[in-house]
């Protein structure tokens, strides 16, 4: 029985095990118990980038490919430590080996992975990779001999059934940061990519986005499948943006706004509605698309706290020139989004890096805002650590100030009064949201 | 390597028994204020000098010319050294890492980011040849062309991403090519667009295909990638 198994080999391991004990008594069972046979698994995988080597490599058998012999396209990845290491949520050792891992799986021979392990023997954490994107998929769990057989079955059930989509909201507590510009143009050239995108407007009081993809505003539609706990998304709510260039079409799904939202005061819909609501209906959707963008409302109240639960990650806009817009994407990075992660118990969801949003940048206004984040920074940086989320290229070495910016390009706001997305009519709105597409989300 | 060899010790070596080699460009406030510095504090240059072997009892500087420069102008008679071997590699790589010599990324390989990465830093130089180029557009363009058989950088001008004729000479201090050979079917239409019509014709005659001599270019891409 490979249970026991299990359970003996975590027994066996000694308090301070190395990592080359913890790999041969522990990590071939592990593998097994996830469902990859001896030939699926290659021990010190190259990368690709440099001369670096992942631990573990692993890919069931496709037809005659079978993993050991092409050593091609790897499915999930293992990064493996010691017992010496703690790899305790929040320790600095657990910082690394996530970044560590990180690495490993947006490498050149590591495009084809999905999922991503850390463990030492005493924990473990299973990650997604989706696109560009790696995202926890649980929380760092504590292992012990009782109940590792339940924990890695759990690992299994996900890795075996990966869901199709990200879900991602755009989201800054800060109105005017170009949220709705920002869902509506990754959406259409996410499309041109060949992906499949559902938008949904989740900002009743603007709705914004419905209007700007000229679709009329449901009633009663959306909001009857939040309450009603059988109901499911259907064609009738779903409406379609669809646009034809160069005699190819492409078409932006859309759940639009519902008006009943509006109507309803917060409280009323806290007692009729759970804020895990919205996650639960789109989970039948998960299947059907690569993206959902969820476009919401700038404020920490029902509907917005909703679209963060349903999220995977949050892509937080701001304006280099507005300080409220960095202080509240302070704000979200560090209590809000922290809220919901305690809440959903499964590690997410997490914030992207945060971006400039079309504005032009001159030097000394670069210096001004690079102070302001530095303060920003400096002042919570004994509780929380900010830099990854405002410049995601700083190490101690390398002062990186790096911040993507999306430059101001007059089209791409005019271009709401052509209900059609700036990214389908402008090459150069195109370039521009296809470099965001590709600094977050494609590979 | 042998005991008797000196490859990797740090050595204090006479200034006159070593060769500058090509000498540095820095400019002379820099020179003559680090070495006011360099006599304040006490004669010691603790980031030595790389330098090979070239005979008995001499020297050539592959690395830290600045350094050299700085001693000599300081009137140090002997310097502190680290002797390195005398592959051609090695002086590369020193120059590179001692900040003398611009690394080249090879742009038939290079990822994304690392296109992204160099075009910022050409862009930004005071002086810049790419000075209103925008960078966003480049590195779209740049990263989606057929950049794997490039056998030169010039197909970049034909992108219309701003980047002329006369500014490829700015791209060439960051961007080396080591292409692949051409497929012997090329069905790729983005490769193909960037074939001349002639050279379009020639390879559909390759393919012993008909009715292609009086075809437009669009048509004979499309023609080919099918």
């Amino acid at each position: 029985m490979s249970d026991q198994d299990l359970k003996q080999a975590l027994l066996h391991l000694p308090e301070n095990a190395s990592e080359a004990i913890v790999n041969s008594v522990f990590i071939s069972k592990l593998l097994l118990a996830l469902g990859f046979q001896q030939a699926d698994q290659i021990p010190e995988f190259p990368t690709g980038q440099g001369s670096q080597a992942v631990d573990y490599a692993a890919r069931k058998r496709i037809e005659d490919d079978t993993f050991i012999q092409t050593q091609t396209n790897p499915y999930l990845l293992i990064e493996v430590k010691g017992r010496d290491i703690n790899l305790c949520e929040g320790s600095p050792q657990y910082g690394r080996t996530v970044k560590q891992l990180k690495n490993y799986c947006l490498a050149p021979n590591c495009k084809t992975v999905n999922w991503g392990i850390i463990t030492n023997s005493q924990h473990i954490q299973l990650f997604r990779k989706h696109g560009k994107v790696v995202y926890p998929a649980t929380l760092c769990l504590k292992l012990t001999p009782d109940n590792v057989t339940e924990i890695l079955l759990k690992i299994r059930q996900k890795i075996e059934a990966p869901t199709k989509a990200l879900t991602v909201a755009i989201y800054n507590n800060k109105g005017g940061v170009g949220k709705t510009t920002t869902t509506a143009n990754l959406a259409a050239v996410l499309t041109l990519y060949g992906k499949k995108v559902l938008v949904i407007d989740f900002d009743p009081n603007q709705q914004d986005l419905t209007h700007s993809l000229g679709v009329e505003v449901g009633e009663q539609g959306f909001y009857a499948c939040m309450e009603n706990k059988r109901a499911n998304i259907d064609d009738q709510v779903i409406q379609h943006h669809r646009v034809s260039l160069k005699n190819k079409r492409f078409v932006i799904d859309i759940i639009p706004s519902d008006q009943t939202f509006a109507d309803k005061s917060e409280n009323e819909l806290r007692q009729e509605l759970k804020i895990f609501r919205l996650r639960q209906i789109l989970e039948p959707l998960k299947s059907r698309y690569d993206y959902i963008l969820i476009d919401s409302s700038p404020n920490w109240r029902f509907v917005s706290t909703s679209a963060i639960y349903a999220a995977d990650v949050v892509l937080i806009p701001t304006k280099h020139n507005n300080i409220f817009s960095l202080k509240n994407a302070a704000i979200a990075i560090q209590k809000y989004i922290p809220e919901v992660q305690e809440y959903r118990k499964d590690g997410g969801p997490i914030a992207l890096p945060i971006f400039f949003n079309g504005e032009k940048i001159t030097e000394s206004q670069r210096t001004t805002v690079q102070n302001a984040i530095d303060r920003i920074i400096e002042q919570v940086r004994r509780e929380f650590n900010l830099i990854p989320y405002f410049y995601p290229r700083y190490t101690k070495a390398q002062k990186n100030r790096y911040v993507f910016d999306l430059p101001s390009y007059a089209h791409i706001s005019n271009a709401a009064f052509d209900q059609i997305p700036a990214a389908y009519k402008s090459k150069t709105a195109r370039d521009y949201y296809l470099a965001l597409a590709k600094e977050y989300f494609l590979q | 390597m042998s005991n008797l060899s000196d490859i990797g010790n740090l050595m204090y070596l006479y200034l006159d028994e070593i060769d500058p080699g090509n000498g540095t460009d820095a400019p002379k406030f820099l020179i003559t204020a680090a070495a006011k510095a360099l006599n304040q504090y006490g004669d010691r240059n603790w980031v030595p000098v790389i330098v090979k072997e070239i005979g008995e009892d001499r020297y050539q500087v592959i690395g830290n010319t600045f350094i050299y420069a700085v001693a000599e102008e300081a009137g140090l008679e002997k310097i502190w050294c680290i002797i390195a071997d005398e592959r051609e590699e090695t002086e590369k790589l020193t120059q590179v890492l001692s900040g003398e010599v611009t690394p080249k990324i090879n742009l038939s390989q290079a990822t994304r980011d690392e296109i992204k990465d160099a075009l910022q830093y050409l862009i930004e130089k005071p002086g810049s040849l790419l000075k209103g180029v925008n960078l966003l557009t480049a590195t779209n363009r740049i990263d989606a062309a057929p950049r794997q058989y490039w056998k030169t950088l010039d197909p970049i001008t034909k992108l219309k991403c701003g980047i002329t004729k006369g500014k490829l000479k700015a791209l060439e201090e960051v961007f080396d090519l080591i292409p692949q050979p051409m497929p012997d079917v090329i069905k790729d239409p983005a490769i193909l667009k960037s074939l001349t019509t002639t050279e379009l014709k020639a390879l559909a005659k390759q393919r012993q295909l008909t009715g292609y001599s009086k075809k437009k270019k669009q048509e004979l891409v499309e023609l080919l990638s099918t």
